[in-house]
C-alpha cells in the first residue's frame, strides 16, 4: 500500500494541474473566507465559515482529485497493471487514496488552526474532529462512486459538478439559515449533518447523533462504490 | 509426468451474448514455453486473461501452480505478466514503475539489473511519458521478468520492437528458460512461435482447434516444392498460380528425388526451386479455410 501511496504522492507533485486543482485552489478559497471572516460571520456565524472550509477541500481537494485521478488511472491502463502484481484490491485503492486523503487532512487541520487563531478557539475540538473524519470518509466513498461512472479524467470534470457543487450548496444552506425549519431533510441530505455538527461545535457544542446521518452516507457511498466501480476501460 | 503449471478444463467465457471461449482445455507443463495463437478475435486474450486471473471464467476451471488464478497472494509472486497494452503511469520514470510494480510482485530483484536486461539503463530517469512505443514494451518486459519468476505470460511482446531489440528480448527469454521458467506466449509473428515454442495451441473463433509441437501440426498438411513455370510435362501433379509450379507432397525427399532425377536425364533447369514443410501460415490458412 505505501509504495503504491508513495508513487501517488510523486506524481501529485509532478502534474501541475493536480496539484493546483487538490492543493493551491481549496486554499486560496479558504484564506479569502478567513481574510473576510468577519463579513461571512454576519451572514452565518464562524461555524458556518468552519464549515464551508471543510466542505471545500473535501469537494475540490479530495472527492474531485480522487474521481479525476482514478479515471485517469483506469483509462492508461495502470490499474491494470497493479492487478497483475500480487496486491490485492483493497490495498491498491487504499494506496491510490491515501496521498490525497492525507493532504486533505492536513489541509483542513492547518487552515482551521490558522482560523482559530486568527478569530478565536473552537468550542468542541474532538465533535469538530469527528465531523472532519466522517466528512472526509464521505467524500471518498462518493469519489469511489463517482470513479464508477467516469470514463476519462476530461469526463471527470462533468461527472463530478453535482456532488461537488451539490455539498457547498448544501453546507452554505444549512450553515446559513440553520436547522430550525426543514430540520429532517437538512440533516438527511448529503453534509448537510455534518455542516450543522460543524457549525455547533466551533460556535459551542454540538450532539453526536448527528454523525449518523454523515456515517449512512458512507456507507451508501461505498455500496455504490461496490457495484459501480471498474477497474478497466470499456470496451 | 511433474504436475502441469496451467491446467484449463472447459473453459468457456461469455460477454452477454458474445460467446468468445469455448470448451478450451489444455496444459502448460514446467519450463514448456507454450504459444497460444489465434486468428483476430480468436479469443486468446480473453483466454490467457483468465489464466492470468484478470477475467472470471462463465463456466469450467483454471488452476494455476494447483491455485484458483483470482488468489493473487499465492499465485502472482510466482508469475510475471507482460501486458498486451502498457499500463504505466507517464509521471513515474522508468526505474520508478520497475522499482513500484516489482516491489508489488513480492519477488526481490535489483532494479539496475532488471533495467540493464533490457536495454534501459541509459532511459532510468526518463519519465514514461517520453518513452517510445517500443521502449514501453521493454518497460513492460522488465516488469514481467523482475524477480526471475518460474511462470512468465507474454502477450504480444515484440510489436513494435526493432529487430534487434526483438532478439535481445529472446536472448532474455533463453536465459529465463536456461533457469527453468515456463514461458506462455501469444504472437502474430508465427516464425517465432514457429522457431520458440515447444507446443501450439491454435485458437479460431473461441474453439482450440489444433494442438501439438510445430512439427505434429504441419505434419498434417503437405509440404511444397516450388520452382518457376515452363518445364513440360513433368513426371509428378502440379499446380500452377502466378507463374509458380507448386507440387503438393507428403513424401518430400521421395518426391524432390524424382523430380531432380527427371530434371537431371532432360537438362531441365528448374529455377528458383525450394522445397520445404508446410510452414504455421499454412496451418493458419488451412484452419481459416
Amino acid at each position: 500500500m505505501f509504495a503504491i501511496a508513495r508513487s501517488e504522492l510523486i506524481q501529485i507533485f509532478r502534474n501541475r494541474l493536480v496539484l493546483v486543482t487538490s492543493l493551491v485552489m481549496p486554499v486560496a478559497v479558504s484564506a479569502f473566507f478567513i481574510y473576510r471572516h468577519e463579513a461571512f460571520a454576519t451572514i452565518g456565524s464562524l461555524g458556518y465559515i468552519a464549515a464551508i472550509v471543510m466542505f471545500t477541500v473535501g469537494a475540490f481537494g479530495l472527492y474531485t482529485t480522487a474521481v479525476t485521478t482514478l479515471a485517469s488511472r483506469r483509462q492508461n491502463l495502470f490499474l491494470k497493471r497493479l492487478r497483475s502484481t500480487a496486491a490485492g484490491d483493497r490495498t491498491i485503492l487504499a494506496g491510490l487514496l491515501l496521498p490525497v486523503t492525507v493532504l486533505s487532512v492536513v489541509q483542513i487541520g492547518v487552515i482551521l488552526t490558522v482560523f482559530g487563531v486568527v478569530s478565536g478557539r473552537p468550542g468542541d475540538i474532538p465533535l469538530l474532529a469527528a465531523a472532519a473524519v466522517a466528512t472526509i470518509a464521505m467524500m471518498v466513498g462518493l469519489a469511489l462512486a463517482t470513479a464508477g461512472l467516469t470514463n476519462s479524467p476530461e469526463h471527470a470534470q462533468v461527472t463530478t459538478l453535482p456532488i461537488s457543487i451539490g455539498v457547498i450548496a448544501i453546507a452554505s444552506w444549512v450553515g446559513i439559515s440553520g436547522t430550525e425549519e426543514l430540520t429532517l431533510l437538512k440533516r438527511l441530505l448529503p453534509g448537510g449533518a455534518a455542516t450543522e455538527m460543524v457549525v455547533d461545535a466551533w460556535n459551542g457544542s454540538a450532539s453526536l447523533i448527528l454523525l449518523a446521518p454523515t456515517l449512512a452516507w458512507v456507507v451508501v457511498a461505498v455500496a455504490l462504490a461496490a457495484r459501480l466501480f471498474r477497474w478497466e476501460p470499456r470496451r | 509426468m511433474s504436475t502441469p503449471v496451467i491446467e484449463v478444463d472447459k473453459l468457456n467465457l461469455k460477454y452477454g451474448e458474445f460467446h468468445a471461449v469455448k470448451d478450451l482445455s489444455f496444459e502448460v507443463r514446467p519450463g514448456e514455453l507454450y504459444a497460444l495463437l489465434g486468428t483476430n478475435g480468436a479469443g486468446k486474450t480473453s483466454a490467457l486473461e483468465t489464466v492470468e486471473g484478470h477475467r472470471q471464467a462463465t463456466s469450467g476451471t483454471v488452476r494455476v501452480f494447483g491455485h484458483d488464478p483470482g488468489d493473487r497472494k499465492a499465485v502472482r509472486p510466482r508469475m510475471g505478466i507482460m501486458l498486451q497494452e502498457s499500463g504505466f503511469s507517464p509521471d513515474l520514470t522508468v526505474r520508478e514503475s520497475v522499482n513500484l510494480i516489482g516491489q508489488l510482485t513480492a519477488r526481490q530483484d535489483d532494479t539496475g539489473r532488471v533495467l540493464d536486461v533490457v536495454g534501459l539503463t541509459r532511459k532510468a530517469g526518463t519519465l514514461v511519458s517520453q518513452l517510445s512505443g517500443g521502449e514501453k514494451r521493454r518497460l513492460d518486459f522488465a516488469t514481467a521478468v523482475y524477480g526471475t519468476p518460474e511462470l512468465i505470460f507474454l502477450d504480444e511482446p515484440t510489436t513494435g520492437l526493432d529487430i534487434q531489440s526483438r532478439d535481445s528480448l529472446w536472448e532474455s527469454v533463453d536465459r529465463l528458460r536456461e533457469n527453468g521458467s515456463t514461458i506462455v506466449l501469444t504472437t502474430h509473428y508465427l516464425e517465432e512461435a514457429q522457431q520458440r515454442a515447444d507446443r501450439i495451441g491454435l485458437m479460431h473463433q473461441g474453439v482450440l482447434r489444433r494442438e501439438g509441437t510445430v512439427g505434429e501440426l504441419t505434419r498434417t498438411l503437405p509440404s511444397h516444392i516450388r520452382f518457376a513455370a515452363g518445364p513440360q510435362p513433368l513426371p509428378l501433379a502440379s499446380t500452377e498460380r502466378d507463374g509458380v509450379t507448386v507440387i503438393e507432397t507428403f513424401q518430400l525427399q521421395k518426391d524432390l528425388h524424382v523430380l531432380l532425377g527427371w530434371a537431371q536425364d532432360h537438362g531441365v533447369e528448374l529455377r528458383d526451386l525450394s522445397a520445404g514443410p508446410t510452414s504455421l501460415d499454412d496451418v493458419f490458412r488451412a484452419i481459416e479455410a
